[in-house]
């Protein structure tokens, strides 16, 4: 797409809902996946089965299977004889981190963003908030969604990124140069940020409220109120952290300082997420195989 | 090839008077080659310092050995804290072991276990050289003339099991398994049931026995999982990733072994119960058939 600065936030707008109703539909089979995976008591009935209505995914772990990270003398040639072979256990890790990882993991998506840095700061913020809910005590079946919600909090960059290639580099560049915050910056330019983009894509996809509202107010935290307050206060909490220690990158040079009273309603200090850097990074680096699958 | 037995156990070190016989130390073997000086061990169970102790007062030269981990469920790797050798400046220890994805690194999951949280000593303090390195399923040269293959068996963790290869003799080690079984439901009144699915999951059961058979295929030695009896393991012990000695058995029958060791003896299992399964396995072998050990500490084997 080329330079455009003169289109109306309209005609931005337009475009971007044309790319929305592009995107590949995953996360039907993504949530699904999360349950079963989680669910001690699902068979591998279950897990074939669901796994089964995704060839694509289906396909990713079974050339994970048959990398070199396994070594297997014999190639295995469905999800069946791996469960058999590998054990559940071991076959729903593999499922469940590439199901998440190859949502978005198409080079063909980013542009003015790097992809490595773009997913590197995504994982990190998808870490760090289901750290900041285990510390803070959130039930087990929930700490996925949290894991999910700082995962996907960004996904609104990617049409924008996409379609508006040009223009996005110098909304980076203005971000930097200006000291404003990325969204900011966007809203200046396209009329359109990407929080507002993102909860396009959740509309479309039908994704939960909890995941949809994080990814429209995690900049706007001012207000925010109902059930999922926690989780989307978790996810800018986290958000801000990892970008201040430069875990990845996504275009925001100057992420907005999170308020002291962010803070103590989370109960978290920052003590805490320091002293779970090493964590983050090292739970980074295993899912990086992923990465290079997904790719 | 020989091979001393050092630890036998399974699951937990068991001591006490119904245990003397046999021995309590959890997994750990010794392998020697004829004409070499290498040390090789597999397993850091209990058993493992037994053996720390022995290198250090029959050796005088510093000790390098090679650690061939199965998996690192706690009983396969709690000893190694107590490996003495690991104290000695010049010793020089090479650790080799499979990881499954979702955890830490080799290095991790065995040194950990010297952290103040369990142990006085830090893995960094350690002063012997010590290098960690993943395997897979694989095969390969060791020096010397030593091959050594892996294959995964079926437990509940990723685990290797070994075929040591050299001067013309074979030693395997068969443990932690159990029969690979098809998990996909036959009963077309079960709510995931799919024919399809249930035949391919028959296939794949077929080959991977087979596969296993193969690769302990003509050994001299097996040393097999032998964790429950028959009886244990149909009510209610299959799927918990150990073998019942009946199969360890017919294994070596069918892959045309010389010697089965069964191994891995049950926490719970005494002295009497082991001599007595022995002695009636032993009487029911027919002429030709592989010979049947019980593992005990301090067994000395030669291939």
């Amino acid at each position: 797409m080329g330079y455009q600065k003169t289109m109306t936030p309209e005609e931005r707008l337009a475009i971007i809902q044309r790319y929305i109703a592009k995107m590949p539909p995953l996360p039907a089979t993504v949530t699904k996946v999360m349950a079963i995976c989680n669910d001690p008591n699902a068979t591998p009935a279950d897990l074939n089965k669901i796994i089964s209505l995704d060839p694509v995914l289906m396909g990713k772990v079974l050339r994970l299977i048959n990398s070199a990270y396994y070594g297997l003398v014999q190639e295995i040639t469905s999800l069946v004889r791996a469960i058999i072979m590998l054990g559940i256990n071991t076959v729903k890790n593999l499922v469940l981190s590439t199901a998440v990882l190859s949502t978005l993991g198409n080079r063909r998506n980013f542009q003015a963003l790097n992809m490595d840095d773009f997913w590197r700061h995504s994982l990190s913020v998808g870490v760090a908030s289901k750290l900041i809910a285990r510390k803070r005590g959130a039930p087990r079946n929930r700490l996925e969604e949290y894991f999910i919600a700082g995962l996907l909090h960004d996904l609104g960059k990617i049409p924008l990124n996409n379609r508006f290639s040009q223009d996005y580099q110098e909304v980076i560049h203005r971000s930097r140069s200006d000291a404003l915050p990325l969204h900011v910056a966007e809203k200046a330019s396209f009329g359109i940020d990407h929080a507002d983009v993102g909860r396009l894509i959740t509309d479309n996809w039908q994704l939960g409220a909890d995941i949809s509202d994080t990814l429209f107010f995690h900049h706007t935290l001012e207000g925010v109120a109902g059930d999922n307050r926690e989780i989307i206060h978790s996810v800018a909490l986290a958000n801000y952290y990892v970008n201040v220690k430069g875990l990845g990158f996504s275009g925001n040079c100057c992420p907005q300082p999170v308020r002291a009273e962010n803070f103590s309603g989370l109960d978290i200090t920052l003590d805490y997420l320091e002293s779970v850097e090493q964590e983050v990074k090292s739970e980074i680096e295993r899912a990086l195989v992923f990465l290079r699958v997904a790719g | 090839m020989h091979v001393r037995f050092w630890g036998v156990r399974g699951s937990v070190a068991s001591p006490g008077r119904d245990t003397v016989v046999y021995g309590g130390n959890t997994a750990c073997l010794e392998l020697r080659l004829n004409g070499s000086d290498r040390v090789i061990i597999i397993d850091a169970g209990s058993g493992i310092r037994s053996l720390g102790a022995h290198l250090i007062r029959t050796r005088s030269a510093p000790i390098e050995a090679e650690i061939f981990l199965t998996h690192t469920h706690w009983d396969h790797i709690m000893g190694f804290p107590f490996f003495d050798p690991i104290y000695r400046p010049n010793t020089r220890l090479k650790v080799y072991g499979p990881i499954t994805y979702e955890e830490d690194t080799l290095d991790r999951i065995v040194g950990d276990q010297l952290s103040y949280r369990y142990f006085p000593v830090r893995h960094s303090e350690l002063s012997a050289a010590i290098s960690y390195h993943q395997l897979r399923e694989e095969e390969m040269r060791f020096g010397d003339g030593l091959r050594i293959k892996t294959k995964y068996l079926n437990h509940s963790l990723l685990c290797l099991g070994y075929r040591f290869e050299y001067d013309g003799k074979v030693l395997c080690t068969g443990y932690d398994t159990e029969p690979f079984q098809n998990v996909f439901s036959d009963d077309p009144a079960s709510p995931g049931y799919d024919p399809v699915v249930c035949e391919e999951g028959a296939r794949a059961v077929a080959d991977a026995n087979k596969a296993l058979l193969d690769f302990f295929r003509d050994a001299d030695i097996l040393i097999h999982d032998a964790q429950y009896t028959l009886r244990e393991y149909s009510a209610g012990k299959s799927g918990w990733g150990h073998s019942p000695m009946e199969h360890a058995i017919q294994t070596a029958i069918a892959a045309g072994v010389r010697k089965v060791v069964l191994f891995h003896h049950d926490p719970d299992r005494r002295d009497a119960e082991l001599q007595a399964l022995e002695s009636k396995f032993r009487a029911a072998q027919p002429s030709g058939a592989p010979e049947i050990l019980v593992a005990r500490e301090g067994m000395q084997l030669s291939a």
